[in-house]
């Protein structure tokens, strides 16, 4: 039975699990999850994902939460049939830098692109104003931040090293939206041109833009 | 060349490594970091942590830094000493639970934790300002839904992987344990409400290599 991901295509981390699908070229069947009339809140959802999130995976009865872990699982079962995106797990060092590439997105990113995210998009879906104190103090924090991305991305061609990995692409859909908010600091390139280049390389793959299409329809 | 530990005595992360190499009766030496003297955000400390932050590792001129990948690499270098703390990484299926608890901790227990934190001890001792009660409320009360999500998992197996301890469930002692020290928290060990996780609190903080750790590291 082909691996099933239950997800919502335009949210950002189910579009994680899309992008590193595509790359890899793993075959999935995706699930949309009600969001809206709160399927993920049911019983019935609760026993397959105890905290009611998306998304989830399924691969043959073998289920798993959290997005981290189902890029890694997918990077590595598909490790030979397409884009190579996590090390080898038996190569330690290679597989903690990319740990650590994970976690510089986690902690060093996605809070200040979220939070931007949240205030300019998700405020005004449920009806409130976005604090534009509160973006600018979001970007003030990213782009500190993201000092320390040009310092690595001077030295190195990706987060993890000199190959592309899962770390990398997970920036992609908070990325793509706080460009499209007019928050332009990952594509300028005259205050940090190493991550401009990184930017411009990972946003332009064509998995990425396959992922926006269904992410779209 | 024995490991070197950059950290702070008063630095939680710092606390954290500094626990698992005592859990893996790894040899280190501790440097202090001076932080009121900003030594962390000198260009030499920079050279080595682009992000300014506490704690990194230097085991013999490999650097690492995020200190839950830090952990992993002591835990998989260091595998035959002390509990295994991590599935063998050739077994895909419990690398991938084990992935999935790591990041249990990370995205559900973590940035809660730290919410409340900030509302009942931080603002008061390091800005001198009175707690958002209303903020404080909402933080709780996730904290508490979060908590039923562990109660579920923990109902079903000994530990948030398997059946097994491992780094994912010890990563939550180091702000965990401040629940209850400094904010007066105790729902981690009321038995009324989430028995099972008051059972697995129980157990991993009375572990000796934490407590040992507890008493300066």
């Amino acid at each position: 039975m082909v691996l099933k991901i239950h997800g919502v295509p335009k949210f950002a981390y189910t579009q994680i699990v899309l992008v590193v699908l595509k790359e890899t070229n793993a075959p999935y069947e995706l699930i949309t999850v009600d969001w809206i009339n709160k399927e993920h809140k049911t019983p019935a959802y609760l026993e397959k994902h105890p905290f009611g999130q998306y998304p989830y995976m399924d691969d043959d009865g073998f289920i798993l939460h959290e997005t981290s872990a189902i890029v890694k699982y997918i990077a590595t079962k598909y490790r030979a049939s397409g884009t190579a995106l996590a090390p080898d797990p038996s190569n330690l060092k290679a597989t903690v830098l990319f740990d650590q590439a994970w976690s510089v997105q986690a902690s060093d990113f996605s809070p200040y692109a979220g939070g931007i995210v949240m205030e300019r998009l998700g405020k005004p879906f449920h009806g409130s104003q976005p604090d534009e104190q509160a973006v600018q103090q979001h970007i003030t924090n990213l782009e500190n931040k993201l000092n320390g991305y040009e310092a690595i991305l001077g030295k190195q061609s990706y987060l993890a090293g000199d190959n592309l990995t899962a770390a990398d692409l997970a920036h992609l859909p908070l990325g793509t939206l706080i460009g499209e908010l007019d928050v332009k600091s990952l594509e300028d390139p005259t205050r940090r041109p190493n991550v401009a280049r990184w930017w411009n390389d990972i946003s332009n793959r064509p998995a990425w833009k396959e992922v926006l299409s269904i992410s779209d329809a | 060349m024995v490991l070197k530990l950059f950290g702070s005595p008063q630095s939680k992360p710092t606390l954290r490594v500094a626990h698992i190499l005592k859990e893996k009766q790894v040899p280190f030496e501790f440097i202090v970091i001076d932080s009121s003297a900003k030594e962390h955000k000198s260009p030499e400390y920079l050279k080595k942590q682009p992000f300014g932050q506490i704690p990194y590792t230097d085991d013999d001129g490999f650097i690492l830094f995020e200190t839950r990948a830090i952990c992993k690499y002591v835990a998989a270098k260091w595998r035959d000493q002390g509990s295994p703390l991590l599935p063998d990484h050739n077994d895909l299926k419990a690398t991938a639970l084990f992935d999935q608890a790591l990041s249990i901790e990370y995205s559900n227990f973590d940035p809660i934790v730290i919410e409340i934190l900030m509302e009942k001890m931080y603002k008061a001792k390091f800005l001198g300002q009175e707690p958002d009660q209303a903020k404080l409320a909402a933080s709780m009360e996730k904290l508490g839904g979060k908590l039923e999500g562990y109660e579920a998992i923990l109902s079903k197996q000994k530990y948030l992987a398997g059946d097994n301890v491992t780094l994912a469930d010890l990563f939550h002692l180091a702000l965990g344990s401040m629940l209850a020290e400094v904010a007066d928290i105790q729902l981690l060990s009321d038995k009324t409400k989430y028995p099972n996780v008051a059972r697995w609190w129980a157990d991993i903080s009375s572990r000796s290599a934490w407590l040992e750790v507890q008493n300066g590291i």
